[in-house]
């Protein structure tokens, strides 16, 4: 494969070829048109699918949706209003946390690990994780993988940026991705409570 | 043999933090991750939409609407590949999408592409100084006169350093056909150049 790469390296034409540069800068700024395009809407969280459904069909599925988040958001509420209380609980200890940073020079760079976004914070984690536990064992394999392949990139992603966070500690936009990340790992636990709840409250 | 991850190599080098990271809070919603995927991407995307187009103000559309296709099919993106890998995948497909929607339209002229090729790509690669600016002109002049096929195999292969089957796979046409259109292209490119064979 060296041999190959020299062999090419010496050919003229590679040569002439490597020389152009692989970027080209954008003549206007094109993020505002892309801006402007994407801040209505967030990411797509599943793929799309083409349906020719009718319209009948349509209200049909809508009205069954509607009942099936009405059941949900109600059991949900009931249920287990303290375990939102402990999301928000949790995401609130770490947006004070973060609004906290700035003020003190040192405090960026305790945004690190899991353990600095407070006790409330870890407390409602590890309550968040051991339920999570507990209900994706009821959930379809599909779905379990999906969530757990999900959760593990998000965990990834939290210490990824963490460890940039512990070399770069004064970079804000870290410090809101790290507090992002949490955030979102919050609320996919909290989700498969949502979840488990709408199917049992189906069947 | 230089791989298609190659194409995102100095990705690394330019960002205080990974792809990844980013994909995962731009998956979030988190606009400002996207938009630093956008900075850091942009250029080598451009790159790759001015080249295959030889239209600056098509290319640039390209670029936008691969990164808001992007956006959207972010919960797509399995990290297979790199992401660059995967932006330019949707780059050349908008490309392709564009070419087949207005037909002959999309190619500049010859003296077009010219124009477009000393204005816009000029420019020699970081760290590659054997060549000036008036030779790098003259390659970017070349690499634009070439036929359509050849051409986009020769940029996606040559310049950005996908493999065959990566491109076959991007281009949406047989391996065997990528080989042989770039080794048409290279033929041009050579003769256009006033370049000898390759001895070996």
């Amino acid at each position: 494969m060296s041999d190959q790469h020299n062999e090419s390296a010496r050919d003229p034409l590679d040569q002439a070829l490597a020389s152009l540069s692989r970027d080209v800068q954008p003549s206007r700024d094109l993020w505002a048109g892309i801006s402007a395009e994407i801040s209505a809407s967030s990411p797509v969280t599943s793929s799309p699918r083409h349906s020719v459904t009718s319209s009948r069909s349509w209200l049909q599925l809508a009205a069954s949706v509607v009942l099936i988040v009405a059941s949900s958001i109600t059991t949900y509420v009931v249920v287990h209003r303290s375990m939102q209380e402990q999301v928000l609980q949790a995401q609130q200890s770490a947006t004070q946390q973060l609004q906290q940073a700035p003020v003190l020079p040192a405090m960026p760079a305790s945004f690190g690990g899991q353990e600095a976004m407070g006790a409330g914070y870890v407390q409602a984690r590890a309550a968040l994780d051991k339920e999570f536990q507990q209900r994706i064992a009821t959930l379809p394999p599909v779905t379990r993988a999906k969530l757990e392949r999900d959760l593990a990139d998000l965990r990834r992603a939290a210490a990824d940026i963490s460890a940039t966070l512990a070399r770069h500690p004064s970079d804000p936009l870290l410090q809101e991705l790290l507090l992002s990340t949490y955030q979102s790992e919050l609320g996919m636990l909290g989700s498969v409570t949502d979840m488990t709840n709408a199917t049992e409250t189906r069947l | 043999m230089i791989t298609g991850a190659d194409a995102t190599d100095t990705t690394a080098e330019r960002s205080p933090f990974s792809d990844a990271a980013l994909v995962a809070a731009a998956r979030g919603g988190d606009t400002r991750a996207f938009e630093r995927l956008y900075r850091l991407h942009s250029g080598r995307v451009l790159g790759v939409c001015l080249r295959m187009t030889r239209r600056r103000d098509i290319a640039e559309d390209c670029v936008q609407q691969t990164f808001i296709r992007a956006w959207r099919s972010l919960a797509a993106f399995e990290g297979r590949s790199a992401f660059g890998t995967w932006l330019h995948r949707i780059a050349v497909n908008e490309v392709l999408t564009y070419a087949r929607n207005h037909g002959t339209r999309v190619e500049a002229t010859q003296d077009d592409a010219v124009e477009e090729s000393d204005e816009s790509v000029a420019t020699a690669r970081d760290g590659v100084n054997e060549y000036d600016t008036g030779e790098v002109m003259d390659v970017e002049r070349a690499l634009a006169t070439l036929p359509d096929g050849s051409r986009h195999v020769v940029v996606l292969q040559a310049v950005y350093g996908y493999s065959h089957e990566e491109v076959a796979d991007m281009l949406g046409i047989a391996v065997g056909t990528c080989k042989a259109q770039l080794h048409r292209g290279r033929r041009l490119l050579r003769e256009r150049l006033g370049l000898p064979e390759n001895a070996s």
